[in-house]
């Protein structure tokens, strides 16, 4: 019983991604057809573009981050200063503002340096959202610190005990980061809405919020085409969500 | 010692370039905000003291944006938690040939929101409430929560649970007694979590009703009211609502944690 119950949630829950994919070939009279696929790829060339901003904000975005979360939070657990603690602290609260909060800040970081209206005003600020430092920091406690302290012995550079001794430890949390990271990048919405005016540099999920202003039943094509780059990736690394994620005692 | 200080040195420019940023895009500009709510405007820059937030918090429209973000934040977040804790006990105690499951239940978080709030569209049109939103928001969040309760659960150590057992303890008082207490701090920080991402689920809901700034009353939360004051360029407003939200979260999460530390002692 509970296990029917169980599995008609699911059911439930995969509902939403079968329609979508059924519905876009639905053609006039409930037919069956590829129209709606034709017109989105063959008559509505701003699609690539945009699906093209969306793959480059995404891949940057996720590779680059990591760059600055990996060591931040190996910074986090060995360094020893005053106030550590509270800039951690900090960070969770940094982490947990909406972003209807840290967009304005954002916004008038960019004006400042000139970037609104390009590419790195999406990249810049998204490479620095504590998210990933507070979730590698909690997986980190984890890890066995006498590989360090051992690699320690051999070498001075902390770029090579990094990559040498930290980087083999975390690589569950690594994957799960980026899956998550990667997620959130693909379905930015408000970023690329406000930092960005010209169409060209905008993404495919601000396509999809304004697909009727483009051509007829084009929407579900281009939504299906949106879910396949994330449902691969969550193919290959689902594995690892959970086991990556950590989260109990904050601080 | 030497070493020992040139360690210490080298572990904390590690945290610099994250320091950087954060300063660039979110402290600096924060204080700018901070300044621009006590402003009147962009070009006189005359002080006026709180007639900002006197005037925001009077705002007829910032007022329902408030209630309705509160709203979620009482009704459907205790429904996402308690939802959450069930699966994950039935998948972590009751039927563990399921667990599989699990993966379909975190699939709603990592599927493109447009996609989702357009089928949405489809089964709830005519439904004048906010409650489809609410659904949206559960469904894009009980995934998170499921992984992380069910982690939790996996850590307990099995031979109190099963002495709890042999004495003779039903299930219901053997979960509500012992497995649900032990794995507290988790429950806390997802319901930290979930209120958090209750105030992020604009994006649904702009995109459920069909990409306008203006949605039915019911919907009108507190990004919209924000969005909206963004794109008239209003600064004053927004600064104020900004810090005004800022505050709100900064209470529930540093409430939270001190909870969550109460728990651990």
């Amino acid at each position: 019983m509970k296990k029917v119950l169980l599995i008609l949630l699911a059911m439930v829950f995969v509902m939403p991604l079968v329609m979508t994919v059924v519905l876009s070939f639905r053609g006039e009279n409930n037919t069956i057809t590829l129209q709606n696929y034709s017109d989105l790829l063959f008559n509505c060339f701003i699609f690539y573009p945009m699906f093209w901003n969306s793959v480059l904000y995404a891949i940057v975005i996720t590779l680059i981050q990591f760059l600055v979360i990996i060591p931040c939070a190996f910074g986090f657990i060995n360094a020893r200063f005053k106030g550590k603690n509270i800039l951690f602290v900090f960070y969770i609260i940094l982490m947990m503002m909406p972003l209807q909060v840290t967009i304005l800040p954002n916004y008038i970081g960019l004006r400042d340096i000139g970037l609104i209206n390009t590419h790195w005003s999406i990249i810049l600020p998204a490479i620095f959202s504590p998210f990933g430092v507070v979730i590698m920091n909690q997986y980190m406690q984890g890890t066995d610190n006498s590989v360090i302290e051992a690699m320690r012995l051999e070498t001075s550079s902390i770029i090579r005990i990094i990559i040498h001794a930290v980087i083999p430890q975390i690589r569950i949390c690594i994957f799960a980061t980026g899956l998550f990271v990667f997620a959130d990048c693909w379905n930015m919405l408000e970023q690329p809405m406000l930092f960005l005016r010209e169409d060209s540099l905008k993404t495919l999920s601000v396509f999809i919020a304004n697909a009727d202003k483009y051509a007829g039943n084009i929407m579900l094509p281009a939504a299906v085409i949106f879910m396949i780059p994330v449902l691969l990736l969550y193919r290959f690394f689902n594995q690892h969500l959970e086991k990556g994620l950590t989260f109990g005692e904050l601080s | 010692m030497k070493l020992r200080i040139k360690w210490n040195v080298k572990c904390f420019l590690c945290l610099v370039p994250s320091l950087i940023g954060t300063l660039i895009f979110f402290i600096i500009p924060y204080v700018r905000v901070l300044y621009y709510s006590f402003i009147d405007n962009q070009f006189r820059r005359s002080f006026v003291g709180l007639d900002n937030y006197v005037k925001t918090l009077s705002n007829e429209y910032f007022q329902l944006a408030l209630k309705n973000s509160l709203l979620i934040i009482i009704i459907a977040v205790p429904i996402l938690i308690i939802s959450a804790l069930i699966i994950s006990l039935a998948l972590s105690f009751g039927i563990k040939k399921l667990r599989a499951l699990r993966t379909v239940f975190v699939l709603p978080m990592v599927i493109p929101t447009a996609s989702a709030a357009l089928i949405w569209v489809g089964f709830f049109s005519g439904v004048d409430s906010a409650f489809p939103v609410y659904l949206l928001f559960i469904w894009k969040n009980i995934g998170i929560c499921i992984i992380l309760m069910t982690a939790a659960f996996t850590n307990i150590d099995n031979s109190i649970f099963e002495a709890a057992r042999l004495d003779g303890a039903n299930r219901f008082i053997l979960h509500t007694k012992i497995t649900v207490p032990m794995i507290m701090p988790t429950i806390i920080f997802t319901v930290l979590l979930s209120i958090v991402n209750s105030f992020r689920i604009f994006k649904e809901s702009y995109l459920y009703y069909g990409g306008t700034n203006y949605p039915p009353n019911h919907s009108y939360t507190l990004q919209y009211y924000m969005n909206n004051n963004f794109l008239k360029l209003d600064y004053q407003s927004l600064a104020a609502s900004a810090v005004l939200t800022s505050i709100l979260v900064l209470v529930i999460v540093i409430g939270g944690l001190i909870v969550q530390r109460r728990y651990r002692q």
